[in-house]
């Protein structure tokens, strides 16, 4: 019984291990010295751990009295996060380094997050959940403070920390009502108890409570206030790390709750979701205009996608389900090549995060300018590149849900969308030339944002077969 | 754009040749399907793409697809010689080659779609190379705004398509094109009939420069002159009006179409006229004449006659010949003279024979003279304005007024140019010569080719109109001929009195246009009104962002509670709350007192200004609350609440001696929506609490304990037995926690001393 409630969670398990492992490898060696090491083994395991999530093709399996899912859902989730988180500490090794911010601390609290961000999304329960989620963001508080001497940053951290709690309390506050009228915590008798149909008052509101605590996580306005100082503030990798990973958790938590314990009151969960992703796509869209600091404009800009997202989710279909999860796999690999490109930015050594510095940054550097230029066009959902479909994908799965409004709310807010990456593209090619950017050569962030910009072109002809997947994963969530 | 003349490179390289010869292969394989369309055949081609979406990879080729395809890749032939010539040893020959060859692919593939969606991706496509194009001389102010308000306004226009593009898929499950053709009148039928001619009409007439959006296009002018030849008069300004003829069968013939089709049409073709004539510059005159054309355009597709659909497609190809041809006519005089003033030029027709004769050609096409097919299509424009169901009177006044001011306007830009006098030429410290062949091959053939058709008309009906009557009105039948004499008629009376009043403009021009200038100014400029747009847009967001995102974390928990009150007010006022009846009769006097306590102590938090009575405030109600919980029998509960709150009263008054002092009061207006929010948020909580404990909880769980504590666990105290055995290993993880955690403060506390004492 043990044995095989293990092996579904076997991968956390290694995971867990492994940062517990390093921790110690790294206090008893010379703590930062063997930093770099750390960072690189770290990259490889959780490499290593989405080859193993994705080619496990085992049906649906269930740990732990139900409290554990492993699906297909599950997985592609996983394999996402680890990828991304992966890909992410790659960039950061570099960066880090050379500001002088690389602790051996940094990639093992990646590492604990990304345990997290794995329970929450396989989570059956509302104490899985809890504690998938606690465990990322306590690992996410400490890493948005990482640089300890700015201000900036440990304003970031703290902000974020006291939003976060405050969040976590409606959430349990919701869990908690939950489980006095549905009588269980599981979301399979959550499920049982809401079939016949009317929520009770009781449920009605531990759900509203639950959707606001679980909007704070994917940052969805009106509970987005976190997102903007944190990006700022925080080190440019992790404000990387918090575009990718933990927002494809937060979404496939939001998923899993939505579908397995709330599954029979989609209408009730639909509109709202609708609602939070109307306030998003516009709140991300107006605000991102006037911004002249990149790293809050990609922040507003996460604003506004997961109002797409969540357009998908508010669908409350297997086919809405899918597009989102195919909404996100594009964002997190059209963000890490953007990431990647902001990364570069430096000026005399120092980071520049000023949208005006890029001004005519194609004649110096054609190539990287280029691949940005289709990495914020695919960002604006502009045809053919992949985002457009991204985008056409939630808008779809929005109208076969009998919601029009929304859909074309989402399509105007992609009109607003597309001033402001243009804006950038625009800087790119035509602006006048004040203070070069330092042209420091930077191998491996310049491949990743040509591979990320290739992918955003390569990709149209099939999506990599992505959408196969995500249809998988949506079936095994939505019944 | 004249300056490169000063580059002497060659003309023979990869990025001048190149493109003449794709466009010429392009425009072989096109000519081949000729007498299949001819036939009355309509060819499809399909590969499936993103199935789960239902987009396949579809063109078709018909009578419509087809004249646009060969008009793109013949046009093509002549702007791409000519920009080779044009271009030639700029340093980025390579990059312009690049993007016009884009393109010119992009719109290929934008008229030959089968698919919306596949149309809409190409139709972005064409923005996005018009974009590059008119921003390519990206060192000019003028250039880089042009192309920005381009790409805005089109690429705004074309999303505002693509809903309407997924509100027609979603009203009739189908993408295709030529399945959507075959559904009648569905999409009349339906409610969403207007919001999806709205959004269509939004793109066409964006991307087509209808009036109130046509202020960009004499903008994109600022791009070198084979793009403005090229995109933004023969071929991508007309996507716009090949939407509509595309979208004819399925969205026209309601009365809406008609009418609001007429109305911009007309007013776009008059207006634009009127501005033609008062330019100074040549390129601006021929980009106000190109918006006359298009405004003619959608003002026959408005009606399904017969005359006005084939008045609309010949009308269609006699402007893209003429229009091309001026276009690159007046880039040879600039390459040559340096200047596009039409004040200034004059006396070219000695120096520059070829040109003048390419010119001369195309304006006689222009101002509709015998023999040229501009005739006949100015002609057909009459007869399909006097059967107009609309209002002949509006549709025909509309064409009279324009094709007279388009008399004088083809004077203006070919007679003065090239036959007037040279008093005001600017001095050049070189020759004026003959301009090179490739650039004159190609206004030289497309002004000769608008003689031949109008001298022979015949096989441009075949192939031409009488397929694209097909393709709209879906009978070929319906197409009328394209005759040079039609006999006397009121349309040739019609033809008469126009070249009459157009001789007479030309006359009085210098008179009529003080009069245009000055009736100008004391109208609205939309350029300077979409740079205010755009003002108010960044001052907008600014403004937005500042009040959402001010860097303050009270404002942050403001919003958060307000969303929170929202929404559980929003679901309280649809569900409605049943709170029961709240009785007091059970009150004593200790409740009063503990009540009391509880509910001061939280006043005292809320009215203090020093931190420390703010948290004994809290630690007040707290106390409170551990004393409710003994008088309803849980005394464990009540002391770890006693235990937490003195905690936490005890660490917060430590942390807050080393915080600076609360700033001053908040302001009024602040304390009082904290106010508002804070009491609107309380109640509800209260409310929810009250009629969430009205119902009866689910005791499962409780009578699991209460019957198996004993009997399995032999614990009497429920807790105990559920902490030290039901959850046992609950309790043990949180032992080690609790003991981990004292070992590293014991470590930390340790080392800080060593540190200390050394």
């Amino acid at each position: 019984m043990i044995a095989a409630d293990l092996s579904v969670i076997l991968p956390e398990i290694v995971l867990s291990l492994y940062a517990m492992a390093a921790l110690l490898i790294a206090v008893y060696n010379g703590k930062d010295a063997v930093a770099s090491l750390v960072l690189r083994l770290t990259v490889a395991v959780l490499f290593l751990a989405a080859l193993w999530v994705g080619l496990d093709h085992n049906d649906t399996r269930v740990g732990f009295g139900g409290m554990f899912i492993d699906d297909g859902f599950a997985r592609f989730a996983k394999v996402t996060i680890l990828l991304a988180a992966s890909a992410v500490l790659l960039m950061s090794e570099n960066y880090m380094a050379r500001r002088n911010l690389l602790r051996f601390e940094y990639p093992i609290l990646i590492v604990l997050a990304v345990v997290g961000m794995m329970v929450m999304v396989s989570a059956g329960d509302l104490m899985a959940l809890y504690m998938g989620l606690e465990l990322q963001s306590l690992a996410l508080y400490v890493v948005a403070a990482l640089r300890r001497d700015s201000v900036k940053s440990t304003e970031a951290g703290l902000k974020y920390y006291v939003l976060g709690a405050l969040s976590s309390g409606l959430l349990l506050y919701g869990a908690s009502l939950t489980y006095g009228f549905a009588g269980t915590t599981e979301f399979a008798g959550i499920l049982q108890a809401t079939q016949s149909g009317d929520l009770s008052l009781g449920l009605l509101f531990g759900l509203v409570f639950l959707i606001s605590g679980l909007a704070f996580k994917v940052s969805a306005a009106p509970f987005h206030m976190w997102t903007p100082d944190v990006y700022e503030g925080s080190p440019t990798p992790v404000t990387a790390f918090f575009g990718t990973a933990p927002k494809m958790a937060a979404m496939a938590l939001f998923a899993r709750v939505a579908h397995d314990a709330f599954g029979a009151a989609t209408a009730d969960w639909g509109q709202v979701v609708a609602l939070l992703s109307v306030a998003s796509m516009f709140l991300g869209g107006i605000a991102a205009i006037g911004q002249t600091n990149i790293k809050r404009l990609m922040a507003y800009s996460s604003i506004a996608h997961m109002g797409y997202a969540l357009m998908g989710l508010a669908a409350g279909t297997a086919f809405g389900v899918q597009a989102m999860l195919v909404y996100m796999a594009i964002y997190v690999t059209m963000n890490v090549g953007t990431f990647a490109f902001i990364m570069t930015m430096s000026r005399n050594g120092q980071p520049v995060t000023d949208i005006a510095s890029l001004n005519n940054l194609s004649a110096r550097d054609p190539l990287k300018a280029l691949a940005m230029l289709v990495l914020m066009f695919s960002l604006a959902g502009v045809p053919p590149l992949v985002g457009f479909f991204g985008k056409y994908y939630v808008l779809n799965a929005a109208l076969q849900a009998d919601m029009a409004w929304l859909a074309v709310a989402g399509v105007i807010a992609s009109v607003i969308g597309a001033f402001y990456y243009l804006r950038i593209v625009y800087y790119m090619y035509f602006g006048t030339e004040t203070d070069p950017l330092d042209t420091v050569e930077t191998p491996l962030l310049t491949s990743l944002v040509v591979a990320s910009a290739a992918v955003m072109v390569v990709g149209i002809i099939n999506l990599f077969g992505v959408e196969g997947f995500a249809a998988v994963a949506a079936a095994s969530l939505v019944q | 754009m004249a300056d490169h003349s000063e580059h002497p490179a060659s003309f023979w390289t990869a990025a001048s040749l190149l493109p003449p010869l794709i466009a010429a292969a392009l425009f072989a394989v096109f000519t081949t399907f000729l007498p299949a369309v001819a036939a009355g055949e309509t060819l499809r081609y399909a590969w499936g793409w993103i199935p789960a979406l239902g987009v396949d990879f579809s063109f078709v080729i018909d009578g419509l697809s087809l004249t646009f395809s060969l008009l793109i890749s013949g046009i093509g032939i002549a702007v791409m010689l000519f920009s080779g010539r044009y271009l030639a040893g700029h340093p980025q020959h390579g990059r312009f080659s690049l993007y016009l060859v884009s393109f010119m692919l992009a719109m290929l593939g934008l008229v030959l779609a089968d698919n919306l969606l596949v149309l809409f991706v190409f139709w972005e496509l064409t923005t996005i190379t018009s974009f590059l194009l008119i921003g390519f001389s990206h060192g000019s102010e003028v250039s880089r705004r042009a192309a920005l308000q381009a790409l805005l306004v089109t690429g705004a226009g074309g999303l505002a398509m693509l809903a309407g593009f997924l509100l027609i898929g979603a009203e009739t499950g189908t993408f295709e094109l030529s399945a959507l053709r075959e559904m009648g009148d569905v999409l009349r039928d339906s409610p969403l009939y207007i919001p999806i001619l709205i959004l269509v009409l939004c793109g066409a007439f964006t991307k087509s420069a209808q009036f109130p959006f046509h202020f960009w296009l004499p903008n994109a002018m600022a791009a070198p002159t084979p793009v403005s030849a090229f995109l933004h008069s023969a071929t991508m300004v007309k996507g716009g009006v090949y939407l509509l003829a595309r979208m004819h069968p399925n969205l026209a013939g309601t009365n809406t179409w008609l009418w609001t089709l007429v109305i911009f049409g007309a007013f776009t073709t008059v207006f634009a006229s009127i501005v033609a004539l008062r330019q100074n510059d040549l390129k601006q005159t021929l980009a106000y004449t190109t918006l006359m054309a298009l405004g003619a355009l959608v003002l026959f597709l408005a009606a399904p006659g017969g005359y006005a659909v084939t008045a609309a497609a010949t009308f269609l190809v006699v402007h893209s010949l003429y229009k091309a041809a001026l276009f690159l006519t007046i880039g040879c005089v600039d390459h040559a003279t340096g200047t596009r003033d039409a004040r200034r030029l004059g006396g070219l027709a000695r120096r520059m024979p070829l040109t003048a004769l390419a010119g001369g050609l195309a304006a006689l096409s222009m101002a509709g003279m015998v023999p040229f097919i501009g005739f006949i299509g100015k002609e057909l424009l009459y007869k399909g304005g006097l059967e107009s169901p609309a209002s002949p009177i509006i549709v025909t006044g509309a064409i009279f007024a324009a094709s007279a001011l388009m008399f004088a306007v083809a004077g203006v830009v070919a007679l003065r140019p090239f036959w007037g006098s040279d008093g005001k030429m600017p001095l050049l410290d070189r020759p004026i010569r003959e301009a090179p062949l490739p650039m004159l091959a190609g206004p030289l053939v497309l002004g000769v080719l608008g003689l031949y058709f109008g001298l022979s008309p015949h096989g441009l009906q075949v192939h031409v109109t009488d397929p694209i009557v097909g393709a709209i009105l879906g009978d070929p039948d319906m197409a009328k001929e394209l005759y040079l004499w039609a006999g006397f008629n009121l349309a040739l009376i019609l033809s008469i009195l126009t070249f009459a009043t157009g001789v007479a403009i030309y006359v009085f021009q210098d008179r009529i246009r003080e009069r245009i200038v000055a009736a100008e100014s004391r109208l609205m400029n939309f350029d300077a009104l979409w740079d205010r747009l755009l003002a108010a847009i960044g001052t907008g967001a600014r403004v937005v962002t500042d009040l959402l995102q001010p860097g303050i974390a009270s404002r942050y928990l403001m919003a958060v509670f307000t969303t929170i009150t929202l929404l559980i007010g929003s679901a309280i006022l649809i569900r409605g709350l049943d709170i029961g009846t709240v009785g007091l009769s059970g009150v004593d006097g200790v409740h009063v007192v503990v009540f009391g306590l509880t509910i001061a102590g939280t006043l005292l938090a809320v009215v203090t200004n020093s931190r420390i009575a703010a948290i004994t405030g809290l630690g007040v109600t707290g106390t409170g609350v551990a004393l409710v919980f003994i008088m309803f029998g849980a005394p464990d509960v009540a002391i770890t609440q006693i235990l937490v709150e003195m905690l936490i009263v005890v660490l917060f008054s430590v942390a807050a001696l080393k915080l600076p002092t609360l700033p001053q009061r908040l302001p009024f207006f602040h304390r009082r929506a904290h106010a508002a929010v804070s009491i609107a948020l309380g109640a509800i909580v209260a409310g929810v609490v009250i009629a969430v404990t009205s119902v009866p909880l689910d005791l499962r769980l409780t009578e699991f304990f209460e019957a198996n504590s004993y009997p399995e666990a032999h614990g009497r105290n429920i807790v105990n037995v559920i902490l030290v055995d039901f959850r046992a290993f609950d309790t043990f993880g949180e032992i080690s926690v609790v003991a981990i955690a004292a070992i590293s403060a014991y470590a930390l506390l340790r080392q800080r001393k060593t540190k200390g004492s050394q």
